[in-house]
């Protein structure tokens, strides 16, 4: 009955270079479970996985934040919100030892050098950062490749449209 | 939607009904279809619900317009593809869930879903380790299919005279055939005509066309002397115009969101392409919420006398009476429900006096596959992939003129690839920033992968039986499992995966992973045996059409009475089977042989 592999194997391993160019925007609602400096960090650090640019909006314009805080919130198992109210202080902690200030306080190259040592190991996790890394960014791209400006901007889906047929090949 | 007349919840428990019909899924939707055609007076007793399956699925609602984009709210889990493995059943057993769904429900738990399957928090079972997915609603699992619609051929009906194994299927393609251009023509099938003779082609509707890495798999698989077809799905590409409750396939997309579902009714489901259309005849009565735990007996004859059934929602419990009745309950339910029907004439169970009833049970084997990169594609316009109801899929090669020497009988495979609404590859791609987002976005279409479907084979000893002490919301005993894979299995399983690695390098498709890993017993959800046809009655529970051997006018109409599980995928020929069994019952009804 299924119908299909589970796509979600299909695993790339390939170099990711990073460029971010974080944009101010502001966040329309309270946040429901994150304190207000924990959401900006959440909001920072989904931007800085997912930024603006030239080809479309980021994690910020999507709402990203806003989503994860929402899920968490009224997540089943409590475990799941410690996690992530410990993973954030982890990420101040580490740019504390890495650049003397909180992940907010320091500067943009700064933020993304915090980010590039978690997600050093990321095919395989060996900190507890490097393991928040993990969570965070699934948490992130199923937002983001979920959101109004992923699928439409972002990824350009074409589909969930009437259309007259499938375009490819007739075998022959 | 124009529904038909419904005269649910009017049961006539007076009336004797010419038959009864329980389960309303492909077999039982198939066979209220066929009854009412031939004018009977057909009862169709269904445990679940009556859903508005267009309301459920909504198939055309964007992730963003849903609150947990498709998930299902923070009380309910879905069963993961390891805790089947590293726990016992019954699986729901201890959960701190409120709701505990089956694996299809997939990740986090599709929200669309949740009214379809059961909740095993109702509906335990015991034993061995078992993916059991099982949908109470009208139409059952056909709401949710996979739609890949295959036949079978005599490489399957006749594999034990070919090979050694087992036995020997009652009937031959001959017979089937005619019945399986009947379900074509009736409910639409699209696919690509190849000729093979251990894949029968059907009368198909346009083909599903391929994108440009199928192609490339697809022309490659040719020089080896294999064959890559277009999915062959029971999906109407070109309408129906004797059915007004289904629209032909237009490719609108979003066909891969996790447990399908289609509310255009393109693809087959039972209650739009049978039991609408049999309600309209006038000749049946459909009756939903009603659990059946019995099948009753008439102390005089021996015969069926009717079913007693027990509303899911009061608990209270009624008899109806028919002349035959047709149990279409599903593989599993149907076995658990002729070992229920215990009496004084049956002690063992009704139709069981070969005691094969629960055992030789069969299904496919899941897990390995592989997944790949076109690397051509990297970078290119993306096509519009899921706009289609299914890949493709590569048909048997193996022990077809050859003998592999480490196992018996064969596999096929089913593929995606390219581009759907999510691109999978966004929680594999490693890194972040603006590299990160072009590296999802250029690999987006280029991947493509398969995964294997083996017969598994069937085993005397593979076998349900009631468990003694646990039962289920309804008081109803619940199915024990003794069923694991056997050396046949693991061995093909290496196969499956070493030829599927072989393909893609031949193909020039980067390989990016291989899974050898077997997935649970039942993963597939093409649990079939367990009240198999013979000639035998010491050997077999039913004859070619269906009958029980001992009760006459008791017919089993699901997947429970096939012999072998063949590599193909069975709902085609449960109808089949099902059609040709509802034609001979019309015919002794009215020769009066019943």
């Amino acid at each position: 009955m299924p119908y299909e592999i589970n796509r979600r194997d299909l695993i790339r391993i390939g170099a990711g270079a990073v460029v971010a160019a974080p944009a101010a925007f502001a966040v329309a609602d309270a946040p429901k479970f994150f304190t207000p400096a924990e959401f900006a960090t959440l909001d920072e650090l989904a931007e800085t996985i997912i930024p603006a640019d030239e080809h479309s909006p980021g994690a910020r314009a999507a709402h990203v934040a806003a989503f994860i805080d929402a899920r968490v919130a009224e997540a089943f198992d409590a475990k799941v919100r410690d996690d992530w109210r410990n993973g954030l202080q982890l990420v101040d902690e580490l740019s504390r030892k890495m650049h003397g200030h909180a992940f907010m306080d320091a500067s943009p190259e700064q933020r993304i050098a915090v980010l590039t040592h978690m997600a050093k190991n990321e095919m395989n996790p060996k900190t507890p950062e490097e393991a928040f890394f993990g969570e965070l960014k699934h948490a992130t791209a199923q937002a983001y490749y979920t959101s109004k400006i992923g699928i439409h901007q972002e990824m350009e889906y074409k589909g969930n449209v009437m259309l007259e047929k499938f375009v490819g090949y007739e075998v022959k | 939607m124009f529904l038909p007349a419904d005269k649910s919840d009017e049961v006539d428990l007076k009336k004797t009904y010419d038959a009864i019909v329980v389960g309303s899924g492909a077999g039982g939707g198939m066979a209220a279809h066929v009854l009412t055609s031939h004018g009977m007076q057909v009862l169709l007793l269904e445990a679940g619900k009556k859903l508005d399956i267009n309301r459920e699925l909504k198939s055309m609602e964007w992730p963003y317009d849903h609150p947990r984009r498709g998930d299902m709210p923070p009380d309910s889990h879905a069963l993961s593809g390891r805790e089947y493995t590293i726990r016992q059943p019954p699986y729901a057993q201890g959960s701190p869930y409120k709701h505990v769904y089956s694996y299809v429900e997939d990740g986090n738990g599709s929200d669309y879903a949740k009214d379809i399957v059961v909740d095993e928090k109702d509906h335990p079972f015991t034993g061995t380790q078992y993916a059991w997915v099982r949908a109470r609603c009208l139409g059952g699992k056909t709401n949710i299919w996979g739609r890949l619609a295959l036949r079978l051929s005599d490489y399957d009906f006749k594999a034990a005279s070919r090979d050694g194994y087992g036995e020997d299927w009652p009937i031959s393609y001959a017979d089937i055939s005619p019945y399986y251009d009947k379900v074509d023509l009736y409910l639409g099938i699209s696919g690509h005509k190849e000729n093979l003779p251990y894949l029968p082609d059907s009368l198909f509707q346009r083909a599903v066309r391929l994108n440009p890495a199928e192609v490339k798999l697809r022309e490659s698989l040719t020089k080896m002397g294999r064959v890559l077809t277009p999915y062959r799905a029971g999906v109407t590409t070109d309408g129906l115009k004797h059915n007004k409750y289904r629209v032909h396939c237009y490719g609108r997309g979003a066909c891969d969101r996790r447990v399908g579902g289609c509310d255009i009714h393109a693809a087959f489901d039972s209650p739009t392409g049978l039991i609408y259309p049999a309600l309209e005849t006038g000749n049946l009565t459909l009756r939903t919420n009603a659990t059946v735990n019995e099948v009753t007996v008439d102390q005089n004859t021996g015969k069926a006398s009717g079913v007693s059934f027990i509303d899911t929602d009061t608990g209270k419990t009624y008899t109806a009476k028919g002349r035959a009745v047709l149990l279409a309950a599903s593989t599993l339910e149907s076995a658990r429900l002729l070992l229920l029907s215990k009496s004084s004439l049956y002690p063992n169970g009704i139709g069981n006096s070969s005691s094969h009833v629960g055992h030789n049970f069969c299904e496919h084997l899941m897990g390995p596959g592989v997944s790949g990169l076109d690397k051509e594609l990297v970078g290119k316009s993306r096509t519009l992939d899921d706009g289609r109801p299914g890949s493709y899929y590569v048909a048997r090669f193996r022990n077809l003129t050859d003998r592999n020497p480490k196992f018996l009988r064969g596999y096929g495979f089913e593929g995606g690839s390219g581009t759907g609404m999510f691109p999978d590859n966004a929680y594999g791609t490693p890194g972040f920033g603006s590299a990160y987002k072009k590296t999802v976005r250029d690999y987006a279409g280029a991947f493509i992968g398969m995964g294997g479907f083996g017969e598994v084979l069937a085993r005397y000893e593979n076998y349900v039986e009631l468990d003694p002490e646990v039962k289920d919301r309804w008081g109803v005993p619940v199915l024990r499992f003794h069923i694991k894979f056997g050396d046949n299995e693991k061995k093909m399983a290496e196969d499956m995966a070493d030829s599927a690695r072989e393909m893609f390098e031949a193909a020039g498709i980067e390989e990016i992973s291989v899974n050898r890993e077997i997935l649970t017993e039942g993963y597939s959800i093409h649990e079939l045996g367990t009240a198999r046809m013979g000639t035998d009655p010491k050997k077999s529970v039913v004859n070619q059409f269906q009958q029980s051997h001992d009760v006459k006018n008791l017919l089993v109409v699901d997947g429970s009475t096939h012999v072998s599980a063949s590599c193909q995928n069975p709902t085609w020929t449960i109808m089949a089977l099902c059609w040709r069994s509802c034609d001979h019952l019309a015919e002794e009804l009215k020769k009066g042989n019943i």
